[in-house]
């Protein structure tokens, strides 16, 4: 498999990883680094997200689509200043 | 903690245990331990101590970079409370570039080094037998610094005699030993992935930063994985869904930036040990 093809792979599973969570009422950002998927929710996300429930389902979608570990990370001050930091994020 | 979980032995059958490694140690008069301070070690050192007194007794804590300093108080205090003789010596993996370079056999450079410096030590001061506390569960478990101990000829009396690390912990209760209920706590080195470089910086960021997180009140298991800029958090499972506020969520990004990571994530399974293994593919 090619970087490029990986890459493309890696685009599909954001995308419908995005699109799964998104159908669970999870509001996020989301960007790939390997196996690893980081979710940046919005507030009322994070609330959901402390439901076990919840959590379990957005672990089992992120597996579905490829990913051996999901992380919730809020975006720091000098981050959200500077978008261009984020070049490999797929955002909402 | 739930110590009854996973639990193999019997009260019986523990009894049964602590007789027999009363007898073991009691065969050996004088023995050497590696000593971390960690559940295992500590249970050894502490029933060595009280078996053979203290003459009959070394318990022998290597510091190096990889050791958190948190745990090394906490040995410190477990020899004093239980009056367990300890010398401590420099132990340097880093400066072996084998063991820098983080090879997912890291575990073996680490204790050879420790063994190596070890080893003669206690043997000029009369201590033949060499132990470390190792026990029966390891045993299942990859763990590649069990070969430099046998190269050493060190012993591993409680998986011998067939302990687990419930056993341990029931066992350590009875005897008052604070670590009974103490979380498992592998060196700062585990922290980092196979293949990414362990250095004097990356460990004392990560040790840094699992400290500012322990002054927010996170108890129980707690790793800060590395990854480059970002460090993932992960928590006991039984405290994640408490942490899981925004306002929370941003006291861990601050503590853990102010470790020196750009980044924060919190693992949303929380705690699972070798997970970096399984992120990066490793299997032994």
């Amino acid at each position: 498999m090619t970087p490029r093809d990986r890459g493309d792979r890696t685009a599909r599973n954001v995308a419908a990883l995005a699109e799964g969570l998104s159908a669970l009422g999870l509001t996020c950002a989301i960007e790939a680094r390997g196996k690893l998927v980081l979710l940046m929710p919005d507030t009322a996300t994070v609330a959901k997200l402390a439901d076990e429930a919840v959590r379990r389902a957005a672990l089992a979608m992120a597996k579905e689509n490829g990913f051996t570990h999901a992380a919730i990370e809020l975006p720091n001050d000098r981050r959200r200043v500077n978008p261009g930091a984020d070049a490999t994020l797929l955002r909402d | 903690m739930d110590i009854t979980a996973g639990m193999a032995g019997e009260p019986a059958s523990l009894d049964a245990r602590r007789a027999a490694l009363s007898a073991w140690l009691s065969a050996r008069a004088r023995v050497a331990i590696g000593f971390s301070g960690g559940v295992d070690s500590a249970y050894l050192a502490v029933e060595a101590r009280r078996i053979l007194g203290a003459d009959g007794v070394l318990a022998i804590i290597g510091r190096s970079a990889s050791y958190p300093a948190e745990q090394w108080a906490a040995a410190r205090k477990v020899a004093t409370d239980f009056d367990v003789p300890v010398l401590e010596i420099d132990t340097d993996e880093l400066s072996d570039p084998s063991y820098a370079a983080n090879p997912s056999d890291r575990c073996y450079f680490c204790k050879s080094e420790l063994w190596s410096k070890l080893a003669p030590i206690a043997r000029e001061r009369g201590f033949t037998t060499l132990a470390d506390g190792t026990n029966a569960d390891d045993l299942t478990d990859y763990r590649p610094g069990a070969r430099a101990a046998g190269e050493h000829r060190v012993a591993s009396p409680l998986a011998e005699l067939g302990f687990t690390k419930a056993d341990i912990r029931l066992a350590s209760r009875e005897l008052g030993l604070p670590t009974w209920q103490q979380p498992s706590s592998p060196c700062l080195s585990s922290r980092i992935p196979y293949g990414t470089a362990v250095t004097r910086e990356r460990l004392g960021q990560i040790e840094r930063a699992e400290a500012e997180l322990r002054s927010l009140g996170i108890a129980g298991d707690l790793r800060v994985r590395y990854h480059d800029d970002l460090a993932r958090v992960e928590l006991a499972p039984a405290t994640l869904a408490s942490w899981l506020s925004t306002e929370r969520l941003m006291d861990i990004r601050n503590a853990v930036t102010r470790a020196g990571f750009e980044r924060v994530a919190v693992d949303l399974r929380g705690f699972r040990s070798g997970s970096l293994n399984v992120l990066h593919g490793v299997t032994a």
